[in-house]
Protein backbone atom coordinates (compact mmCIF):
# COMPACT_ATOMS: atom_id res chain seq x y z
CA UNK A 1 0.00 0.00 0.00
CA UNK A 2 2.89 2.19 0.72
CA UNK A 3 4.20 1.09 -2.28
CA UNK A 4 1.02 2.75 -4.19
CA UNK A 5 1.33 5.39 -2.31
CA UNK A 6 4.80 6.51 -3.55
CA UNK A 7 3.94 5.41 -7.11
CA UNK A 8 0.69 7.13 -6.84
CA UNK A 9 2.77 10.40 -5.55
CA UNK A 10 5.70 9.79 -7.84
CA UNK A 11 3.21 10.11 -10.73
CA UNK A 12 1.77 13.78 -9.30
CA UNK A 13 5.47 15.24 -8.51
CA UNK A 14 6.75 14.20 -12.26
CA UNK A 15 4.38 16.30 -13.62
CA UNK A 16 4.95 19.25 -11.29
CA UNK A 17 6.29 20.85 -8.16
CA UNK A 18 3.37 22.82 -5.75
CA UNK A 19 4.43 26.73 -7.04
CA UNK A 20 4.08 27.51 -3.30
CA UNK A 21 6.82 26.15 -2.02
CA UNK A 22 9.19 27.86 -4.89
CA UNK A 23 6.92 31.46 -3.95
CA UNK A 24 8.01 30.73 -0.40
CA UNK A 25 11.62 30.40 -0.64
CA UNK A 26 11.78 33.26 -3.60
CA UNK A 27 9.76 35.69 -1.36
CA UNK A 28 11.84 34.41 1.71
CA UNK A 29 15.33 34.76 0.16
CA UNK A 30 14.38 38.25 -0.62
CA UNK A 31 13.37 39.10 2.93
CA UNK A 32 17.17 37.69 3.70
CA UNK A 33 19.12 39.41 0.76
CA UNK A 34 17.01 42.97 1.99
CA UNK A 35 18.80 42.25 5.47
CA UNK A 36 21.83 41.56 4.17
CA UNK A 37 21.87 44.96 2.66
CA UNK A 38 20.23 46.43 5.71
CA UNK A 39 23.87 45.21 7.14
CA UNK A 40 26.31 46.57 4.03
CA UNK A 41 24.68 49.72 4.42
CA UNK A 42 24.49 50.40 8.81
CA UNK A 43 28.44 49.01 8.67
CA UNK A 44 29.61 52.46 7.74
CA UNK A 45 26.46 54.67 8.43
CA UNK A 46 26.02 58.11 6.90
CA UNK A 47 21.93 60.00 6.28
CA UNK A 48 21.78 58.86 3.03
CA UNK A 49 23.09 55.05 3.86
CA UNK A 50 20.30 55.24 7.32
CA UNK A 51 17.18 56.30 5.04
CA UNK A 52 18.15 53.33 2.69
CA UNK A 53 18.66 50.88 5.25
CA UNK A 54 15.01 52.09 6.41
CA UNK A 55 12.88 51.27 3.78
CA UNK A 56 15.36 48.10 2.89
CA UNK A 57 14.05 47.25 6.02
CA UNK A 58 10.73 47.79 5.79
CA UNK A 59 10.79 45.34 2.69
CA UNK A 60 12.35 42.46 4.41
CA UNK A 61 9.69 42.76 7.25
CA UNK A 62 6.85 42.56 4.41
CA UNK A 63 8.83 39.99 2.75
CA UNK A 64 9.30 37.97 5.45
CA UNK A 65 5.38 37.99 7.28
CA UNK A 66 4.86 37.11 3.49
CA UNK A 67 7.03 34.24 3.09
CA UNK A 68 5.31 33.14 6.61
CA UNK A 69 1.73 33.16 4.91
CA UNK A 70 2.98 31.60 2.00
CA UNK A 71 4.84 29.12 3.56
CA UNK A 72 2.66 28.27 6.05
CA UNK A 73 -0.28 27.77 3.98
CA UNK A 74 1.78 25.32 1.94
CA UNK A 75 2.65 23.44 5.38
CA UNK A 76 -0.60 23.11 6.84
CA UNK A 77 -2.61 22.43 3.15
CA UNK A 78 -0.14 20.77 1.19
CA UNK A 79 3.11 19.42 2.81
CA UNK A 80 1.21 17.54 6.30
CA UNK A 81 -0.90 15.76 3.49
CA UNK A 82 1.01 14.75 0.69
CA UNK A 83 4.99 15.41 1.58
CA UNK A 84 5.32 14.88 5.16
CA UNK A 85 4.43 10.46 4.94
CA UNK A 86 6.23 10.14 1.81
CA UNK A 87 9.67 11.15 3.76
CA UNK A 88 8.56 9.60 7.05
CA UNK A 89 8.43 6.03 5.23
CA UNK A 90 11.10 6.89 3.09
CA UNK A 91 14.88 6.58 3.69
CA UNK A 92 15.57 9.80 5.22
CA UNK A 93 12.88 9.79 7.62
CA UNK A 94 14.85 12.13 9.73
CA UNK A 95 13.82 15.00 6.98
CA UNK A 96 11.16 15.43 8.48
CA UNK A 97 11.26 14.39 12.06
CA UNK A 98 14.60 16.65 12.69
CA UNK A 99 14.80 19.41 9.60
CA UNK A 100 11.11 20.36 9.36
CA UNK A 101 10.06 20.34 12.43
CA UNK A 102 13.21 22.52 13.82
CA UNK A 103 12.86 24.75 10.42
CA UNK A 104 9.00 25.16 11.05
CA UNK A 105 9.66 26.28 14.72
CA UNK A 106 12.70 28.58 14.17
CA UNK A 107 11.19 30.51 11.48
CA UNK A 108 8.86 31.80 13.70
CA UNK A 109 11.60 33.70 15.16
CA UNK A 110 12.69 35.45 12.25
CA UNK A 111 9.09 38.13 11.55
CA UNK A 112 9.85 39.08 15.49
CA UNK A 113 13.78 39.81 14.70
CA UNK A 114 12.92 41.35 11.68
CA UNK A 115 10.17 44.04 13.13
CA UNK A 116 12.43 44.49 15.96
CA UNK A 117 15.43 45.52 13.55
CA UNK A 118 13.20 48.20 11.49
CA UNK A 119 11.88 49.31 14.96
CA UNK A 120 15.92 50.27 16.32
CA UNK A 121 16.38 51.50 12.85
CA UNK A 122 13.61 54.09 13.00
CA UNK A 123 14.76 55.09 16.89
CA UNK A 124 17.92 55.59 16.26
CA UNK A 125 18.18 56.72 13.01
CA UNK A 126 18.98 60.29 13.65
CA UNK A 127 22.38 59.26 16.16
CA UNK A 128 23.07 56.12 14.06
CA UNK A 129 26.29 57.62 13.16
CA UNK A 130 27.28 58.83 16.97
CA UNK A 131 26.16 55.89 19.17
CA UNK A 132 28.15 53.09 18.11
CA UNK A 133 25.96 50.84 20.76
CA UNK A 134 23.17 50.99 18.38
CA UNK A 135 25.33 50.59 15.45
CA UNK A 136 26.72 47.53 17.11
CA UNK A 137 23.42 46.01 18.16
CA UNK A 138 21.93 46.82 14.55
CA UNK A 139 24.40 44.83 13.24
CA UNK A 140 24.28 41.90 15.12
CA UNK A 141 20.59 41.87 15.24
CA UNK A 142 20.59 42.15 10.63
CA UNK A 143 23.43 39.65 10.72
CA UNK A 144 21.06 37.14 13.30
CA UNK A 145 17.91 37.54 10.66
CA UNK A 146 20.36 36.78 7.38
CA UNK A 147 22.26 33.79 9.35
CA UNK A 148 18.77 32.16 10.45
CA UNK A 149 17.09 33.14 6.77
CA UNK A 150 20.00 31.08 5.07
CA UNK A 151 19.73 27.93 7.65
CA UNK A 152 16.22 28.06 6.61
CA UNK A 153 17.28 27.88 3.04
CA UNK A 154 19.39 25.56 3.79
CA UNK A 155 17.23 23.38 6.12
CA UNK A 156 14.73 23.91 2.58
CA UNK A 157 17.30 22.00 1.05
CA UNK A 158 17.24 18.65 3.48
CA UNK A 159 13.87 18.73 3.68
CA UNK A 160 13.60 18.45 -0.94
CA UNK A 161 16.75 16.13 -0.68
CA UNK A 162 14.51 13.72 1.92
CA UNK A 163 11.34 14.02 -0.51
CA UNK A 164 13.21 13.28 -3.73
CA UNK A 165 15.26 10.14 -2.17
CA UNK A 166 11.70 9.09 -0.53
CA UNK A 167 10.59 9.06 -4.29
CA UNK A 168 13.57 7.50 -5.53
CA UNK A 169 13.01 4.98 -3.29
CA UNK A 170 9.52 3.70 -4.84
CA UNK A 171 11.00 3.91 -8.30
CA UNK B 1 5.28 56.90 16.25
CA UNK B 2 8.06 56.85 19.29
CA UNK B 3 9.26 53.58 19.41
CA UNK B 4 10.11 52.42 23.10
CA UNK B 5 13.20 50.14 22.01
CA UNK B 6 13.51 48.63 25.69
CA UNK B 7 9.55 47.10 25.51
CA UNK B 8 10.30 46.20 21.78
CA UNK B 9 13.43 44.07 22.84
CA UNK B 10 12.00 42.77 25.62
CA UNK B 11 9.00 41.82 24.09
CA UNK B 12 10.93 39.99 21.28
CA UNK B 13 13.25 38.05 23.48
CA UNK B 14 10.01 36.81 25.89
CA UNK B 15 8.32 35.69 22.69
CA UNK B 16 11.19 33.80 21.07
CA UNK B 17 11.36 32.02 24.89
CA UNK B 18 7.41 31.18 24.37
CA UNK B 19 7.56 29.80 21.04
CA UNK B 20 10.41 27.24 22.27
CA UNK B 21 8.49 26.88 25.28
CA UNK B 22 5.13 26.17 23.24
CA UNK B 23 7.14 23.77 21.02
CA UNK B 24 8.57 21.84 23.25
CA UNK B 25 5.45 21.81 25.76
CA UNK B 26 3.02 20.35 22.45
CA UNK B 27 5.23 17.89 21.85
CA UNK B 28 5.72 16.55 25.13
CA UNK B 29 1.62 17.18 26.00
CA UNK B 30 -0.78 15.29 23.75
CA UNK B 31 -3.57 17.28 25.48
CA UNK B 32 -1.72 21.00 25.08
CA UNK B 33 -1.02 19.71 21.43
CA UNK B 34 -4.83 18.93 21.16
CA UNK B 35 -6.15 22.45 22.27
CA UNK B 36 -2.98 24.10 20.22
CA UNK B 37 -5.16 22.36 17.03
CA UNK B 38 -8.52 22.80 18.37
CA UNK B 39 -8.14 26.82 17.97
CA UNK B 40 -7.11 26.92 14.64
CA UNK B 41 -7.45 23.77 13.01
CA UNK B 42 -3.56 23.64 13.16
CA UNK B 43 -1.18 23.70 16.15
CA UNK B 44 1.53 25.46 14.24
CA UNK B 45 -0.87 28.24 13.13
CA UNK B 46 -2.01 28.74 16.97
CA UNK B 47 1.83 29.09 17.96
CA UNK B 48 1.86 31.43 15.33
CA UNK B 49 -1.32 33.79 16.44
CA UNK B 50 -0.31 33.19 19.48
CA UNK B 51 2.92 34.27 19.08
CA UNK B 52 2.17 37.41 17.64
CA UNK B 53 -0.70 38.16 19.92
CA UNK B 54 1.80 37.78 22.97
CA UNK B 55 4.37 40.22 21.12
CA UNK B 56 1.96 43.18 20.32
CA UNK B 57 0.27 42.77 23.81
CA UNK B 58 3.48 42.38 26.20
CA UNK B 59 4.96 45.33 23.94
CA UNK B 60 2.07 47.68 24.70
CA UNK B 61 2.53 46.58 28.32
CA UNK B 62 6.03 46.85 28.80
CA UNK B 63 5.72 50.50 27.13
CA UNK B 64 3.45 51.61 29.64
CA UNK B 65 6.12 50.57 32.42
CA UNK B 66 9.35 51.15 30.97
CA UNK B 67 11.12 54.70 30.57
CA UNK B 68 12.48 54.44 26.97
CA UNK B 69 16.39 54.41 28.92
CA UNK B 70 18.41 51.78 28.17
CA UNK B 71 21.77 49.98 27.38
CA UNK B 72 21.12 48.82 23.90
CA UNK B 73 23.94 46.37 23.62
CA UNK B 74 23.03 44.62 26.85
CA UNK B 75 19.17 43.73 25.45
CA UNK B 76 20.44 43.15 21.83
CA UNK B 77 22.62 40.16 23.74
CA UNK B 78 19.94 39.23 25.06
CA UNK B 79 17.82 38.67 22.04
CA UNK B 80 20.47 37.34 20.51
CA UNK B 81 21.03 34.91 23.81
CA UNK B 82 17.33 34.18 23.37
CA UNK B 83 17.24 32.94 19.74
CA UNK B 84 20.45 31.08 19.56
CA UNK B 85 19.63 29.04 22.84
CA UNK B 86 16.07 28.63 21.68
CA UNK B 87 17.16 27.27 18.20
CA UNK B 88 19.34 24.97 19.88
CA UNK B 89 16.63 23.67 22.32
CA UNK B 90 14.26 23.05 20.07
CA UNK B 91 16.59 21.42 16.71
CA UNK B 92 18.49 18.98 20.00
CA UNK B 93 15.24 18.35 21.31
CA UNK B 94 13.74 17.17 18.05
CA UNK B 95 17.32 14.97 17.23
CA UNK B 96 16.51 13.53 20.81
CA UNK B 97 12.96 13.02 20.05
CA UNK B 98 13.92 11.36 16.37
CA UNK B 99 16.58 8.86 18.52
CA UNK B 100 13.88 7.94 21.38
Amino acid sequence: MVNNLFKEKNNNYQEMADPLIGIHAAVGEIGVLAFLWVFVELINPSKERIKRAKIIALIGVIFLFASWFVGGYYYVDVYGSEVKPLIKEGPAPWAHSVITETKEHVFLFLPFLSLLTLGMIHKYEKDLIKNKDAKFSLLLLSGLVVLIGLSMAGMGYLISTGFRVALEAAV
Amino acid sequence: MNINVKSLTQSTTWTIILITILTIWSELSKPFKGFLTNFSGHHWVTKGIFSLVFFIILYFILSKIYEDSLDVKKETYYVVGATILGGLIIFIFFVEHFFS
